[in-house]
């Protein structure tokens, strides 16, 4: 499993949505993948098989401050790994990748991210795994209705 | 009744309400815009400015064919206007027409030479078009307006690189980046030029330069991007072949030991690679998987370098850890160490032993295995058998690992697998539903459950179970995936409905795919500007290049290709639509499709109809909307006069990405329509192509023969186009006396019967003669003329041709053309010196 090539590999955009249309709900058109890789290329970074497929990926970014002085916040918009990949710790070592990439390049202070109330097991990588912490609940934030826990991870300097 | 002598400029109070109705726009108020625009035009009814700018508030309030009309119109009535010819570009660009809104903006330029605006737009229309030496000159001109914006400068060194001019590219950046002052310390956007400036060091071929800006630069910490900063110096150090390179790359293995890209740059730099055993490579490999321990990649590693029982105790070691932790992936990680036959076969005795071992261990309750390595031990060996093609074999293996755990998914997805590789798609698509049921949370068993059912034909039923994750407002599962740009769905429906017998339906989802790729390409466009305003330099030029090479996609060449297969079809059997429509069964989503759009329709026209007229406050933007679907069959599309030229377009840019072996398909389905085009040349060569690649392929076979048959009839078209433009019977000599005859009062005539000549292999004195005449006779010569005539007659070694340049130097009394060479020495010599009518300064000598 090669894993750890970030976005400035534009070629693995196709492999990405590929991926996400495959794994989950939420989905995206080229011109979103496009923008994150323009805009924050440094911080999302995919896995692949031995082929070169896209087996699983973190889709991150960097939020524009309201003003000067608010901390600097990343944010994971997507993350994913096939099933069939699973068992691997693929999506634990694609988070801590970002993560570092978004405490180095762009000093953030924090990450935020939502995640359905009901997935133990994207949880128990994120509260346990990661440390993040559950800030609210954002009722009904998914298109079928569910509500979302907002968590977030303060990053060491 | 006077008309003002400039019929643009306004008085004052229309002038105000001009600037007026300019800002309304800009800021989108449009009904307020709409109203001003008329205030003037009232008086002035055809001031084109204010036509175009009301032209533009109609389409943006949605009443798009009146707008582009009164946008012509004013066009028309002051066609040197900036203005005009700026909103035109407007409506193409947004129409998607970028040649049409590049001449438009052009037109715009020349009226208003240094509007930044009209610059701007122009750069990015010419990028996208990928007319680089035009955006060179573009980005020429905003730099020398705008000194003093950081993009400007940035943009024109882009300019340069994608040009093709890498040294301006340099030059142009050194210069900026030696201007700035003040830079704020770990700046992401200097970081990132800093990296492009890096890039283009080392495309040069400056890699010892290119180093040591990265280092001072990291130092610091100018560049912030430490993995980038990594990645570099290991790349550089390893082009300029110093023993640094060796640890530059441990570097990156400390940060992530789990990047196959970094051992493989670790390994070559010792001479060694990922795949070729060695036992000094394996030695290396060893000692990184002790100082990584977690990592996998040495592991994995070892076993492409390892053979023989090293490989085998290593081999054994690795997969009873994956299948003690239950690892789903173990097959396909192994899957490409089977190119070897001797480790294939290792693996084999290893798993069966294994497999022994742990069925005797899970059977006892003492025993001390666990019941889920054996379960995973059978899900392996069952892998392996199938992709020997022991199909039989793998299926036994997983009905007892089934009876064993009848609810574990993957179980039940790779029965599935096993089946479809048998050729039983049913059954296959029976089992990958029985896994999607064990877990209805999880869309990827559901995706694979509509891929199968698709296999299987069974259109209906995979548009219900994918209907389960699509969104529900969406008139039919199928259109929300298009929405959302699924090819595989796209491509596995195609298929679906050419299996059963809908070419037609099939057509519409490959030109869904097609649609895709061009939506993809137009993406790229606000990026041109959005990317010199965020400095991302280098994932920008890396995009163009993605971006010119996606028709090169897998998605696009099949569906480009299957496509064009059908459209051949359609050409070859003029029945077929006919056949088609009167059988034709619109798929159950597709007729809930076409109720639910013309409910849509309706609805909308009465909404129309009901709603006040003040509600059109609303942008909607200067895009068209998208239309309704008039051919939801895709029989109107295949029973288009068009078809071949269709499939032309489709395979057109699979011309320019098609190499090796792999694109046999796309050159002979080049040959496929052009050869029914009549198109000789092009069906000739794509064939020679495809033949050329793989002589004995089946595919070319078949095509040769079919040429071969065709032979008579592509000889008929050559000479039919040959008639058109020789008509008549007449031999070639006679044919140019009788040009000669119609046209020997023109010189160049004249000239041309005379190489007609030397083409027919005429003897020289004929060639010469004919030549002469142009001096003889009454008709006009021009000095240029002469020349030519003068350089034909040395071009075939006339041996006249002495006589010839007499003659004319004698007609030409002002002319030196054809004085002798020593005269023309002669005279050369003085033209530095004080001519006759020179001042009385001492001349300029060189």
């Amino acid at each position: 499993m090669i894993l750890g090539c970030s976005l400035y590999h534009q070629d693995d955009l196709a492999g990405m949505q590929s991926a996400n249309l495959q794994n989950l709900p939420e989905n995206y058109t080229m011109k979103f993948w496009m923008l994150h890789a323009l805009s924050w290329p440094q911080v999302s970074f995919v896995a692949e098989d031995p082929k070169g497929r896209i087996v699983g990926y973190v889709l991150a970014k960097i939020e524009d401050p309201d003003d000067e002085n608010e901390p600097i916040r990343g944010h994971v918009n997507s993350i994913s790994v096939l099933r069939s990949y699973r068992r691997l710790g693929l999506a634990n070592k694609l988070m801590l990748l970002s993560q570092e990439a978004m405490r180095s390049v762009y000093k953030a202070q924090h990450v935020s991210l939502h995640v359905r109330k009901s997935n133990k097991a994207a949880l128990g990588l994120y509260r346990d795994s990661l440390g993040f912490e559950v800030v609210k609940v954002e009722q009904k934030y998914y298109a079928d209705g569910e509500d979302a826990y907002s968590m977030q991870l303060n990053l060491k300097d | 009744m006077s008309k003002l002598p400039n019929k643009r400029a306004l008085p004052s109070r229309e002038a105000g309400q001009f600037k007026e109705l300019l800002n309304l726009y800009e800021s989108r108020q449009l009904k307020k815009g709409l109203k001003t625009a008329d205030l003037i035009l009232k008086k002035f009814p055809e001031h084109g400015e204010t036509l175009c700018m009301k032209g533009l508030v109609l389409v943006h309030m949605g009443r798009r064919e009146e707008g582009i009309d009164l946008v012509k119109k004013g066009v028309r009535l002051d066609l040197t206007s900036h203005i005009v010819w700026h909103v035109f570009g407007l409506i193409q660009k947004g129409e998607k027409n970028y040649e049409e809104a590049l001449k438009s903006y052009t037109q715009a330029l020349r009226f208003e030479k240094e509007n930044i605006n009209i610059l701007r737009d122009a750069a990015s229309l010419q990028t996208q078009l990928r007319l680089y030496d035009a955006l060179v000159e573009t980005r020429h001109t905003l730099l020398r307006l705008r000194p003093n914006l950081r993009q400007h400068w940035v943009a024109l060194s882009i300019a340069h690189y994608l040009n093709g001019n890498t040294k301006d590219a340099k030059a142009v950046l050194e210069s900026y980046l030696s201007t700035l002052k003040n830079v704020p310390p770990h700046d992401v956007e200097q970081s990132e030029t800093l990296l492009f400036y890096i890039t283009l060091l080392e495309e040069l071929g400056e890699h010892s330069e290119a180093l040591s800006v990265l280092d001072s630069n990291s130092r610091s910490r100018a560049i912030v991007d430490r993995t980038a900063v990594s990645e570099t110096r290991a790349r550089l150090l390893t082009k300029l072949g110093t023993p640094e390179a060796e640890e530059a790359w441990h570097t990156l293995l400390e940060r992530n030991s789990d990047c196959y890209d970094y051992y493989a740059g670790y390994l070559s730099n010792k001479g060694h690679t990922l795949t070729e055993p060695s036992p000094a490579a394996l030695q290396i490999v060893s000692d990184l998987a002790a100082e990584f321990p977690r990592a996998k990649a040495p592991k994995r590693l070892s076993l492409n370098l390892s053979t023989g029982d090293e490989f085998k105790s290593r081999a054994e070691a690795y997969i009873v850890t994956a299948l003690v932790k239950g690892i789903p992936s173990l097959f396909s990680d192994l899957k490409s160490l089977y190119a070897d036959p001797a480790k294939k076969d290792a693996i084999e005795e290893i798993v069966e032993r294994l497999r022994e071992h742990y069925k005797k261990e899970t059977a006892i309750p003492s025993g001390s295995e666990e019941p889920t390595t054996y379960l995973w031990t059978l899900y392996l060996l069952a892998q392996h058998y199938s992709s020997l093609g022991q199909h039989k074999k793998a299926l036994e293996l997983l009905e007892e690992a089934l009876e064993h755990t009848p609810t574990l998914p993957e179980l039940h997805t790779f029965k599935g697998r096993v089946l479809k590789r048998a050729g039983d798609y049913l059954g296959a698509a029976r089992c990958v539903n029985d896994a999607r049921v064990l877990d209805g949370q999880d869309r990827f068993l559901n995706t694979k459950t509509g891929k199968y059912l698709l296999r299987a034909g069974m259109v209906k039923e995979a548009s219900n179970v994918l209907g389960l994750f699509t969104k529900k407002d969406a008139s039919s599962p199928g259109a929300d995936l298009e929405d959302m740009q699924s090819m595989l769905y796209l491509l596995e429906e195609a298929r679906a409905h050419e299996k059963n017998g809908h070419p037609n339906l099939a057509l519409k989802k490959y030109m869904a795919v097609k649609k895709i790729y061009d939506e993809i390409e137009d993406d790229q466009y606000d990026f041109h500007g959005y990317c010199l305003r965020k400095f991302t330099l280098n994932a920008y030029v890396r995009m163009l290049k993605w971006e010119d090479n996606i028709r090169g996609q897998a998605s696009y060449v099949t569906a480009a290709l299957a496509a064009s297969k059908i459209f051949v079809a359609a050409h070859d059997n003029p029945n077929l639509v006919k056949s088609l429509s009167s059988t034709s069964e619109l798929t159950d989503a597709a007729k809930k499709a076409k109720k639910k759009a013309k409910k849509a329709a309706v609805k909308a026209v009465e909404e129309k109809k009901n709603a006040p007229t003040t509600a059109t406050h609303d942008d909607k933007g200067i895009e068209p909307q998208s239309n309704k679907d008039d051919d939801p069959d895709g029989l109107k599309l295949l029973g288009a006069p068009d078809v071949l030229e269709q499939a032309a377009k489709l395979l057109a840019p699979l011309t320019a990405v098609a190499e090796g072996k792999g694109s046999v398909g796309v050159w002979c389905a080049v040959y496929d329509v052009a050869v029914r085009r009549g198109k000789v040349l092009q069906a000739l060569s794509a064939l020679g192509k495809a033949k050329g690649l793989d002589a004995e392929s089946p595919e070319v076979h078949v095509r040769v023969v079919d040429l071969k048959l065709r032979e008579a009839k592509l000889a008929e078209a050559v000479k039919e186009g040959v008639k058109k433009l020789y008509p008549g019977d007449v031999g070639v000599e006679t044919f140019n006396s009788q040009y000669l005859q119609r046209q020997e009062g023109r010189a160049e005539s004249v000239l041309a019967c005379a190489r007609v000549l030397g083409l027919l292999g005429a003897p020289l004195e004929e060639v010469d003669n004919a030549v002469f005449e142009l001096l003889a006779g009454e008709r006009a010569v021009g000095v240029k003329d002469a020349v030519k005539a003068l350089e034909f007659l040395r071009s075939i070694k006339s041996g006249r041709e002495e006589e010839f340049r007499a003659a004319c130097d004698a007609r030409f009394e002002l002319s030196t053309a054809f004085k002798s060479k020593e005269e023309q020495a002669v005279i050369r010599e003085q033209v530095m010196t004080r001519g006759p009518n020179g001042g009385k300064d001492e001349a300029v000598t060189p």
